[in-house]
């Protein structure tokens, strides 16, 4: 479909998919019917969710061809811009910290990938490129446990699905053995399988949580960010970190953070200074 | 070890000797010959007498001479009551050069004792090759030549020379064969070795000789005439012993021969080596010389820019090989370029033919990149004296701009590990945006999420409910009849108010009978078609029923007798009898079976 139409034509094809039907409506069309407001309602709906996207992709592309001239700096606003709308993707969010780390911010473009990995934390390509990043940041930097990297090969919520299922089919099973307990027997494995699945997602999806919950990080986004011993700017200065490291967030309080950095050095930043983000 | 410790026991048993034996120390030392050629070598000896050195001495060094220790000997002699001994320290000696060369006099110190020894002559001479006479005539028992293929070589071209070891039918063996000699001036010797399979047997003057083929690749480095040789080399042979004693038949068999030196040298050959020539000479020309043709290819070939293009190169035919080097391509200007890495597959063992492998990574610069342009390469080809100029066509690319996206397949070195590689930049940016999503709360985190997962627990407590109402179902055959005569009762009911509508009192009456009945039958647990008036009475259960019940029960049987001699009724009459029957249901329901 997007081959078959030029890119100044997309918000064209969306207001045409727009169309109300008028005449030869199912529902047989009665103003006075409560289903078909309904039907109205949610084709509204999805008529405004097209010109989002339509506006949305058109932004997307712009910015592409932005970055592609080497305006990497416009080409991360442009991105910006479509991530303050609410809406994000895993590709992106890639295309913001891409156009970041050109435009020579470590911290943001590091921000950014991370933010992409939540959702898609099996990008290989998303995957190099953070790892090509982390490898230009100065000095110590947080780097993700093993374990850590293992669990967070599933987004939380994929983590969340997978349980779900293993749990509902757990209790179907019991039900059906309740049900038709002739068959009982025979879904003797499939249960206990079931019940196995279930407890090791559980508890995959236990740690996961924990891990997203509990265990942020803060991203270093200015060229030079010093760590103060207390959460005010008259503190003595505990340690500086460069751009693009990542720290790990122990408490917060108003407008700053207490962070700790790879070599267990602990100090207050302000905000300002960092990005903080949820755990993988 | 074993060579050691032998030599431990000579040493030790010759020194007992020396000391245990009655004659006055002396020391001499001698060469086995006083003339040798070039290529052969004398044997030093020094001996001692009566006396023992710690160590072999250390000779004196002579310009032009080279000396290795061989090892010790020693002897023994008791002769008429007086025993003599000696040990012999023995050296070879070989001329590097032709002339005279003097072995100065040697001062030795054995255990405080100074011996002297007599300076020695030796007379190096220069091995020329045996005349075409002597030859034909068979009286050499080896000789050598070399035989090289053309008299004109241009600078860089490589020639393969063949050097040709002869030895007579009467040689049984040889061996130790040693170049002595090989001048060479102007020219580029590689490593001479034999042409495996190619010994043949040819007939000069009047003797068979076999011929042993050495290769001798060589590339001119010089113009202008040249002289290649006298090679000179020396060679032990082994030739049938002199001794004719005994029988000729056992002498056949049983000869073990005689190892004879003999002193080889080639008549000096004469090649003229010619300049490259200046007319004609291409651009791009790197020194290549021989005659080559070339491949290329590339990939891929739809790439972003910047992105790596591999180049591969092949350069086969015959030539000088370790020279060849792949010229600078102008006309690659807009492309980023790598040193290349170079792979030779030779097709024989000088490296005078086969191919050599060129891989390039060059990246475009920009999108206005259509084409990889042509290949070129030239090369100077000394059979027909020209310079050629291979091309190789232009080779089609796209190269879009940075922001696309499609990931380029990258031609790497087979041998290479990419994932060992370093990157060298971030992969590009996508093209495909894909579905935005609103970022939110985790399922984990949706009070909804959480609530739905109490849905299959409910519909498994509901099975298991249900189950256990079956079950309880099935093994009370009481329950079960209870819940039919209820579920009978229940639409009994129906047809009673639709007859007592319709004012039938005959279906009336038969219905109410056989309700009493099924009632009845379910309370006292039997058969409904058992039920009479008289278990009114009769029956024990009924006796703790109350009166009022009793009396209802009995009003009812009487009504269906009446009914059947008296029957008709209003319909007035049958909706109250209808309802006294659904009441006393509910009574009867009261009494405990």
């Amino acid at each position: 479909m997007k081959n078959q139409f030029p890119r100044s034509s997309r918000r064209e094809e969306a207001q045409i998919n727009c169309r109300l039907p008028t005449t030869g409506c199912r529902f047989g069309f009665e103003p006075r019917c409560l289903g078909c407001y309904g039907i109205l309602l949610l084709l509204a709906l999805i008529c405004a969710g097209n010109l989002f996207a339509a506006d949305a992709n058109a932004d997307f592309s712009a910015a592409n061809e932005l970055y592609a001239k080497g305006k990497f700096t416009d080409a991360a606003t442009a991105y910006e811009k479509i991530l303050q709308t609410g809406g994000q993707s895993p590709s992106l969010l890639f295309n913001y910290g891409n156009a970041e780390f050109k435009a020579g911010k470590l911290g943001e473009a590091i921000a950014a990938y991370r933010q992409a990995e939540l959702l898609a934390p099996r990008d290989a390509e998303l995957r190099a490129n953070l790892g090509f990043v982390r490898n230009q940041v100065q000095g110590a930097t947080l780097r993700e446990s093993r374990w850590q990297d293992w669990i967070g090969s599933l987004t939380l919520n994929e983590g969340a699905l997978l349980t779900a299922g293993f749990f509902w089919m757990t209790f179907a099973l019991l039900a059906a053995r309740q049900v038709r307990p002739a068959l009982a027997p025979k879904l003797r494995g499939a249960t206990r399988l079931a019940v196995a699945l279930t407890i090791c997602s559980g508890a995959v999806l236990a740690l996961q949580a924990a891990n997203h919950f509990n265990s942020s990080v803060a991203v270093v986004t200015g060229s030079e960010a010093t760590a103060r011993s207390g959460p005010f700017d008259d503190a003595q200065t505990a340690f500086t970190a460069r751009d693009g490291a990542e720290l790990k967030v122990l408490d917060r309080h108003d407008d700053w953070v207490q962070v700790a950095d790879a070599a267990g050095k602990i100090g207050w930043l302000s905000r300002k200074q960092v990005e903080v983000l949820p755990g993988a | 070890m074993l060579d050691r410790f032998c030599r431990i026991v000579i040493l030790g048993f010759a020194a007992c000797l020396i000391i245990t034996s009655g004659r006055a120390a002396s020391f001499t030392a001698s060469l086995d010959r006083d003339t040798v050629t070039l290529g052969e070598q004398a044997t030093l000896s020094l001996k001692f007498e009566g006396v023992q050195p710690q160590d072999a001495p250390a000779l004196p060094t002579v310009a032009g001479l080279r000396v290795q220790y061989v090892g010790p000997s020693s002897s023994f002699s008791f002769i008429n009551g007086q025993t003599s001994s000696s040990i012999t320290y023995n050296y070879l000696v070989a001329p590097q050069r032709d002339g005279e060369f003097v072995i100065p006099a040697m001062r030795v110190d054995v255990n405080g004792q100074q011996f002297s020894s007599s300076p020695l002559k030796l007379t190096a001479s220069k091995v020329n090759a045996p005349s075409s006479a002597a030859v034909n005539s068979g009286g050499e028992v080896a000789f050598l030549k070399f035989v090289f293929p053309k008299n004109k070589i241009y600078i860089g071209e490589p020639v393969v020379g063949r050097l040709e070891l002869y030895l007579r039918d009467d040689v049984q063996n040889f061996g130790n064969f040693q170049l002595t000699g090989a001048p060479t001036d102007g020219l580029s010797a590689g490593k001479i070795a034999e042409l495996q399979n190619q010994r043949r047997r040819v007939l000069v003057g009047n003797r068979t000789y076999t011929v042993i083929p050495l290769a001798v690749p060589l590339t001119s480095v010089k113009a202008g005439p040249l002289t290649l040789g006298p090679f000179t080399a020396s060679a032990v042979v082994v030739l049938p012993s002199q001794n004719d004693g005994g029988d000729s038949i056992i002498r056949q068999f049983f000869n073990q021969g005689e190892q004879k030196q003999v002193a080889l040298a080639t008549d000096p050959v004469s090649v003229e080596s010619l300049p490259l020539p200046e007319q004609n000479k291409p651009a791009n020309f790197t020194g290549a010389v021989g005659n080559f043709t070339m491949t290329a290819t590339a990939g891929p070939t739809n790439v972003t820019v910047g992105d790596p293009i591999t180049v591969h190169v092949q350069i086969s035919g015959r030539g000088a090989f370790d020279a060849l080097t792949l010229p600078a391509q102008d006309a690659w200007r807009d492309f980023k370029t790598y040193p290349p890495t170079t792979k030779l597959e030779p097709g024989d063992p000088f490296g005078f033919q086969g191919a050599k492998t060129f891989e390039q990574i060059i990246s475009p610069q920009n999108s206005d990149v259509h084409e990889l342009p042509a290949l070129t390469f030239s090369f100077f080809n000394p059979d027909d004296g020209k310079y050629h100029t291979i091309t190789q066509a232009a080779m089609p690319l796209v190269v879009r701009s940075a922001g696309s996206t499609t990931l380029p397949v990258i031609a790497a070195n087979k041998n290479a590990a990419p994932e060992n590689q370093t990157p060298q930049d971030i992969l590009p940016i996508k093209e495909n945006m894909g579905t935005l999503a609103q970022a939110g709360v985790p399922l984990i985190a949706r009070p909804a999420f959480l609530a739905l997962q109490g849905v299959p627990v409910l519909a498994f407590l509901a099975a298991l409910v249900w189950r256990k109402r079956t079950d309880s179902l099935a093994n009370n055959p009481r329950l079960r009849r209870q819940r039919a005569v209820a579920a009978l009762i229940a639409s009994g009911m129906d047809d009673l108010m639709k007859y007592a509508a319709e004012n039938k009192p005959d279906e009336f009456f038969a219905t109410l009978f056989r309700l009493l009945q099924e009632q009845l039958g379910e309370r006292l647990d039997c058969p409904a078609s058992a039920i009479t008036e008289n278990v009114i009475d009769e029956h024990p259960i009924l006796s703790r029923a109350p009166t009022t019940t009793l009396d209802a029960l009995r009003e009812q049987f009487q009504l269906c007798n009446q009914a059947r001699y008296a029957p008709v009724r209003g319909s007035g009459e049958l909706n109250s009898v209808a309802a006294q029957f659904e009441k006393l249901i509910g009574q009867l329901r009261e009494v405990k079976a």
